[in-house]
């Protein structure tokens, strides 16, 4: 009888076209025109009808509720793109059983490589949930469900009343993921942590033939999830493109996530909460402490950073786009602001992971490059046109002085 | 002529050189017979061209068996000592190993000898290794002369010591053959010293190069706001790139606005990468993939200066063609082309202290880079085919015991 707290991530990127030498300084746009295919791909398989599907289940079950983060890139493209789905989220967040989350508006790594822009991209992304849907956020997830100690200190300031990541048994020691935690710093703020095992089961096994436990019914899951006491909260943290996407609508992942919420509200001592709803009542001082003092994250088989900052590609890339940072700030330009953030996002050194042992598939399936060195060949490219732009600025501002 | 690649399938300089020499043969009025693996998807008017594509090869017809020089790439980086030093053991090179590549050469040795029995000719000209035993054979034959022309050499493309097999078949066609040319006197002095022939049987000819038309130099094209040094070749530890990357390192320090391009394709791009990246050079050293035609000639037009550290270069095509598109090169020492542009600036392979400095000076000094680009032109005008063709009509005419 337990505690369930679902949270789905929603973020696409700005793809890199495949910028090559010759497009320097030529104005190019560096972002591909198949950003709104995938995008609008992407929409029809699951944005649209997993959203439709949330909120038809919120109106039949008051009781229902739930958590979605947002990148504000993704929000940038769907008001571009798809406005009919922000129109589906403003109505989620109308109805109350919906929690929006914080975090960083350009799905980026800041959090890592610089306090200041960690903090900026932070409010941005809460004007614009603000601006949206008339909603502060509370609760803060990072981009992948990055945390360490120190992440944390730095969102405890922002004054986020807790946080969630991942539970990595080598920072938990073999005590249970389905409690909440204490961040370990200066002001502790409550942590949860992600049910790998069960979240995994829908996000990435669901659908595979290969598993022993194919196919995954209802019944089967509720069992899975009833093993635990009404204290303890369940978190079932994933990619919201599990719907539909990740898993093909003729998985019959849709059905699946529908019977479910029926079936477990069925019971009663059965509940769902928001992140929100699950701290709420805590009492700081019988929570335990979650100390991480190297940072972990939901990806790969290690829960590492190292899908994105592995090799010397990913690191000299990510380096030198955080080194420009004082210098860009002192243009005081939008556009080249926000074109400097949207080289942050993570995904463009993610593309650029050469582990291929065990999760090489998985990053090979997100990846629009044929390899991870295109990746890394494209964005140095774009990274010398932006360094030129940057230049061009400053002379101009020199120039009026 | 026994070649081997022609364009506009070519995997680099031999097949440009034959075609440049053939027109200027033939305009000399020199009646030639050319055999290729493969038939040429389109008709030369200039000479006669025999296809010997052997009927097993279940291939395309209109391309060689396989690509002169792709393949065969050696990736180790040498030092100048170790360079020196090595030599090749004659005693080795009578191992014969095979392989599907031998097994084509010598089939493609048998198409040449009984394509040619139609043939009317007086001496026998083969280019490179691949033609050589065929070459060697219809010497046999017919107790023609056979003149061998090194384009380059195994030593050349894999200093570390590449393949036991082609380096014996140079060494028994240059020793068979009446008389021996060799693009440079770098090449020659290389066979002579690691192959052990005998000087006196070897001439020179350096390469010619068709005049352009097109040429467009400047820094309009793109990146016009930044200095760039370009790098083009073969991405393979021959032309050197590593040295390129260490260039760039150094002249970023004093000069950190300025681009590397590389361009080019081969078994070192990954580690490239992965080194350029460990140098922290991301966003200054770029990669441009392999480019061809048009793109090629536009990156040697906007390159203000061209870099070929190569460890060893029998000529250098690319570095002739960038100083005719008024780019100032620097050559290493190690190659052919370093004789023909003698006002180029160049240095060492493994100087890249002297490379950067070298870099630093064009870039910051307009008036030097000008008056080298200029210097560079006038050393190209004695650079024609017409020459070359000239001086190739002079060693028949010798060997035949007409002059």
């Amino acid at each position: 009888m337990p505690q369930v707290c679902f949270y789905f991530q929603l973020h696409q990127p700005y793809r890199l076209k495949q910028l090559n030498v010759f497009d320097l300084e030529k104005n190019s746009d560096y972002f591909t025109k198949d950003n709104r295919q995938i995008f609008l791909k992407v929409a029809e398989k699951s944005y649209r009808p997993m959203l439709t599907l949330l909120l038809g289940l919120t109106q039949a079950q008051p009781k229902f509720s739930f958590a979605l983060s947002c990148s504000g890139v993704f929000l940038e493209q769907a008001e571009k793109f798809s406005p009919d789905i922000i129109e589906l989220l403003k109505k989620l967040a109308q109805t109350k059983q919906v929690e929006f989350l914080a975090e960083t508006y350009y799905h980026s790594l800041a959090s890592l490589y610089s306090d200041q822009e960690f903090f900026d991209q932070v409010k941005l992304h809460g004007q614009k949930i603000k601006k949206l849907f008339n909603l502060n956020p509370r609760i803060f997830r990072n981009s992948e469900l990055i945390y360490s100690n120190q992440i944390a200190e730095l969102v405890a300031k922002l004054g986020y009343k807790g946080i969630l990541t991942e539970a990595v048994d080598r920072y938990l020691g073999g005590r249970d993921k389905t409690k909440v935690y204490l961040s370990y710093t200066g002001k502790p703020i409550p942590v949860m942590l992600k049910h790998a095992q069960l979240s995994d089961d829908i996000a990435f096994r669901f659908s595979n033939r290969q598993w022993e436990e194919y196919p995954l019914t209802v019944e089967k899951y509720l069992r899975w999830v009833e093993i635990y006491s009404e204290k303890q909260v369940v978190n079932l943290f994933m990619d919201f493109e599990t719907f539909g996407e990740h898993q093909w609508a003729d998985t019959g992942i849709f059905d699946f996530f529908t019977a479910f919420v029926h079936q477990f509200l069925a019971k009663p001592y059965n509940y769902f909460v928001t992140p929100s709803e699950a701290i709420s009542g805590l009492k700081k001082s019988e929570l335990e402490v979650y100390d991480v003092p190297v940072p972990i994250s939901w990806a790969d088989i290690d829960r590492d950073l190292t899908a994105w900052v592995d090799n010397s590609l990913q690191q000299d890339s990510i380096k030198k786009i955080y080194d420009l940072e004082s210098e860009v700030k002192a243009v005081f330009d939008e556009p080249l602001l926000d074109l400097w953030r949207r080289l942050q996002t993570s995904d463009h050194f993610y593309y650029m992971c050469t582990k291929w042992a065990n999760d090489g598939d998985v990053h090979a399936y997100f990846s629009p490059y044929e390899s991870p060195f295109e990746a890394y060949r494209h964005y140095s490219i774009a990274l010398a046109d932006f360094q030129a732009k940057l230049s061009n600025f400053k002379n101009k501002q020199v120039t009026k002085k | 002529m026994i070649g081997w690649e022609y364009p506009p399938h070519n995997s680099g300089g031999l097949g440009v050189a034959c075609q440049g020499l053939t027109e200027a043969l033939a305009e000399q009025n020199q009646q030639l017979y050319f055999t290729l693996p493969y038939s040429l998807p389109q008709n030369v008017g200039h000479m006669r061209v025999l296809d010997c594509s052997h009927p097993d090869w279940n291939l395309p017809k209109n391309k060689p068996p396989f690509f002169a020089y792709d393949a065969l790439s050696g990736s180790n980086l040498l030092t100048d000592a170790e360079v020196s030093e090595h030599k090749l053991d004659l005693n080795q090179l009578h191992l014969l190993p095979q392989s599907d590549l031998e097994k084509q050469v010598m089939q493609y040795h048998d198409q040449v000898v009984q394509k040619s029995r139609s043939a009317d000719f007086s001496a026998i000209h083969a280019h490179d290794w691949m033609s050589f035993p065929a070459g060697m054979a219809l010497k046999d034959k017919t107790k023609k002369p056979l003149i061998v022309h090194v384009h380059s050499t195994e030593f050349d493309r894999s200093p570390h010591g590449g393949s036991q097999y082609i380096m014996n078949t140079e060494y028994e066609g240059m020793k068979m053959a009446d008389v021996i040319i060799a693009v440079s006197a770098y090449t020659k002095h290389l066979l002579v010293e690691k192959y052990g022939i005998n000087p006196n049987k070897i001439q020179v000819v350096h390469n010619g190069i068709s005049p352009l038309t097109d040429s467009d130099p400047g820094r309009h094209h793109f990146a016009s706001s930044r200095p760039m040094v370009v790098f083009m070749g073969r991405l393979t530890g021959q032309k050197g790139p590593e040295h390129f990357l260490k260039i760039a390192q150094m002249v970023l320090k004093q000069m950190p606005e300025v681009l590397f391009v590389i361009a080019g394709h081969g078994d070192l791009y990954q580690e490239l990468l992965f080194s350029s990246a460990d140098k922290g050079l991301s966003g200054k050293v770029l990669f441009s993939g392999f480019v061809r035609d048009q793109q090629r000639d536009k990156l040697l037009d906007r390159a203000d200066v061209f870099v070929m550290p190569s460890l060893s270069e029998p000529f250098g095509l690319v570095a002739v063609e960038a100083a005719q598109r008024s780019t100032p090169v620097i050559i290493s020492k190690s190659s052919g082309v370093s004789e023909v542009l003698p006002h180029s600036l160049q240095a060492d392979f493994w100087d890249t202290d002297l490379m950067a400095r070298q870099i630093v000076e064009l870039l910051a000094n307009e008036k030097h880079a000008q008056s080298i680009v200029a210097k560079q032109h006038q050393d190209l005008k004695p650079v024609t085919w017409k020459s070359a063709a000239q001086k190739v009509k002079d060693i028949y005419s010798r060997t035949l015991g007409l002059s």
